[in-house]
């Protein structure tokens, strides 16, 4: 396995066995959720059934964003705790590498939070979530999460310089939530919103998820979606490549990590 | 192309020449105040720091607390960048070679964190290996072999939580050789440790130099320098102000005796008052327990007994004893500046 694959794959695991460890993990994957559908399905009622889906899917995703924002925030914050940020920093391997793992891990963590609202709607609620082509909804799920991994590192970047990243993961929260149209699509949304919803890739994420939940032969829209959230993807690797290399030459030369 | 392969070779001499080598290394930290109007201050923490580190040398920084034994250990192993002046470890510029530093050093910082506590002494091991690109097939080899060393592989399933001090700070060790490094940075290993243990952990560390490894040790505590280092530099506000075999330091204190006094009820200012009594060179108190002991370095040795009664007539004397001076006596006089 090529060196900077083994250290993700390695952080990914360590952040597995964290969340396996601490029960706590319990609260927003399933109970969350479980208030989320709750909440979306007493609203909509007497809405359509492709409403309802819609509501579903859109407290999913908040939920797959909300994991990976926090689990940014907090792997940075998670080394700090354990006194570990000096020794990973050390060490001859890239943090970003270190940190894709982690962010990969929380961002599966809010996959399972999606599927345990579609059941939790299916199962409890008895609301009919026929998905239309399972096989490319899986593909669109599963390019969504890297994606919004991918974004988590661009914040994950900015919080080695600070301890105050819970504060910035609570305050970009809710408005990633509308912009991203996770919560209402972006249609309703003020006109000047549109270019930030643009440049996020779960914007068209989500949109490539509804396209498959509703449509067996997908229009060419849903491919289209997908392509450019890949390359906006592509693009945050980059920017928190560059975001990462100049955050570790600022905290060697300012020993601000010390004093965080 | 002889002048250049000439130069080459004389480049990969240098390279070989010394484990490390500090070369007029400072370090200043900018401290900002103000919301409005933020101003900077400076603060100096390493100021023009000049050493060298044989192979297979154990060399000691000793220095009390803000002196920038950790600065400097930081700015040898890539951590910080320094202000001015050079460093290179094997050769590689800590600088510009960050990589090739980090691959070849293993960095042990002493306390309780650091490690992962929530899993388990082979998980922990397993992933640094990963961070350090152990190659897989040596992977385990090595983790149980250091698991072994530190005595920990009877526990290696065991949450680190479930760890005493001790096992943490012997783990903390196996984790800094995970990548069987050349040279390894340990700072302040023993401290909080009890004892026994830091005997153990003293042990091992006379057993990696054994195995040749190159060691640079920081550490409050002299006798451990005076035990395990072939040469120990002092430190004073980011300066060294000394530099020698443990031997030849005592030798700034030959021309004086230690007057070690065993009392009860002694007070800061009671010790304030002792370093201004003449012919007294430096005091040190341990007030904190129920048996305090004074240390007092003088020239005079028992004659100036009586003066210092004088001080103490408030508190309880249970005994006095005249002393040869130790490194720890060299050390207080060195870092309280009355050496020139």
């Amino acid at each position: 396995m090529p060196k900077p694959l083994r250290v993700t794959y390695s952080a990914f695991i360590m952040a597995m066995r964290h969340w396996i460890a601490d029960p706590q993990w319990v609260i927003p994957n399933v109970i969350a959720p479980f208030v989320f559908t709750f909440v979306a399905l007493t609203l909509f009622k007497n809405a359509s059934e492709s409403f309802a889906v819609n509501a579903v899917l859109g407290g999913g995703m908040m939920g797959m964003w909300g994991n990976t924002l926090y689990g940014s925030g907090f792997a940075i914050n998670f080394e700090r705790w354990q006194g570990t940020l000096e020794e990973v920093l050390a060490a001859p391997s890239n943090l970003m590498h270190v940190i894709a793992g982690r962010s990969i891990a929380n961002a599966l963590f809010g996959l399972i939070n999606m599927v345990a609202i579609l059941l939790i709607a299916t199962l409890v609620f008895q609301v009919p979530l026929g998905i239309a082509n399972p096989l490319l909804f899986s593909l669109a799920m599963v390019l969504t999460l890297l994606s919004v991994s991918a974004l988590g590192l661009i914040f994950a970047s900015s919080f080695v310089l600070t301890r105050s990243a819970q504060v910035m993961t609570n305050g970009l929260e809710f408005p990633i939530y509308i912009v991203s149209g996770s919560m209402v699509p972006i249609y309703f949304l003020p006109f000047w919103s549109h270019p930030i919803s643009y440049v996020l890739g779960p914007t068209w994420g989500t949109d490539a998820i509804r396209w498959a939940g509703e449509f067996q032969n997908v229009p060419l829209t849903f491919w289209t979606n997908i392509v450019v959230m890949m390359l906006i993807t592509l693009g945050y690797l980059v920017v928190a490549a560059f975001l990462f290399k100049k955050v570790g030459d600022k905290v060697r030369r300012d020993g601000s990590l010390m004093e965080a | 192309m002889s002048g250049k392969s000439g130069q080459s070779s004389k480049r990969e001499e240098s390279r070989t020449d010394k484990a490390i080598v500090a070369d007029h290394l400072c370090k200043i930290f900018y401290t900002t105040k103000g919301v409005v109007r933020r101003t900077k201050k400076p603060v100096v923490a390493v100021k023009d720091i000049s050493f060298t580190v044989d192979y297979g040398e154990l060399f000691g920084i000793v220095g009390p607390n803000g002196a920038g034994k950790t600065t400097t250990i930081k700015m040898l192993t890539t951590m910080l960048i320094p202000t001015s002046g050079a460093a290179t470890v094997l050769g590689y510029d800590v600088e510009k070679n960050v990589r090739k530093v980090r691959e070849s050093i293993g960095i042990v910082l002493g306390g309780e964190r650091g490690l992962y506590t929530r899993v388990n002494a082979l998980q922990n091991l397993r992933y640094f290996a990963d961070l350090y690109g152990v190659p897989t097939d040596v992977r385990e080899k090595r983790v149980k072999k250091l698991l072994h060393f530190v005595g920990l592989w009877d526990r290696r399933n065991d949450r680190v939580e479930t760890y005493s001090r001790g096992m943490r700070q012997r783990l903390h060790l196996a984790r800094g050789l995970i990548n069987d490094p050349k040279v390894i940075f340990l700072d302040e290993p023993t401290i909080g440790l009890d004892p026994e243990i830091a005997i153990e952990t003293r042990e091992m560390i006379k057993g990696l130099v054994k195995e040749g490894k190159t060691i640079l040790l920081t550490t409050h505590y002299m006798y451990e320098a005076d035990e395990l280092c072939r040469r120990v530099a002092v430190i004073r506000k980011g300066e060294i102000v000394a530099l020698d075999t443990p031997s030849a330091l005592k030798k700034y204190v030959r021309d004086t005796s230690v007057v070690e006094i065993d009392a009860f009820g002694v007070t800061e200012k009671c010790v304030e008052t002792l370093k201004k009594v003449p012919e007294v060179l430096a005091v040190t108190a341990n007030l904190s327990e129920d048996k305090q002991v004074v240390k007092i370095q003088t020239p005079k040795g028992s004659e100036i007994i009586s003066d210092l009664q004088e001080v103490l007539k408030e508190c309880r004397i249970n005994d006095i004893k005249i002393k040869e001076p130790t490194l720890e006596d060299a050390y207080l006089r060195l870092v309280e500046g009355k050496v020139k």
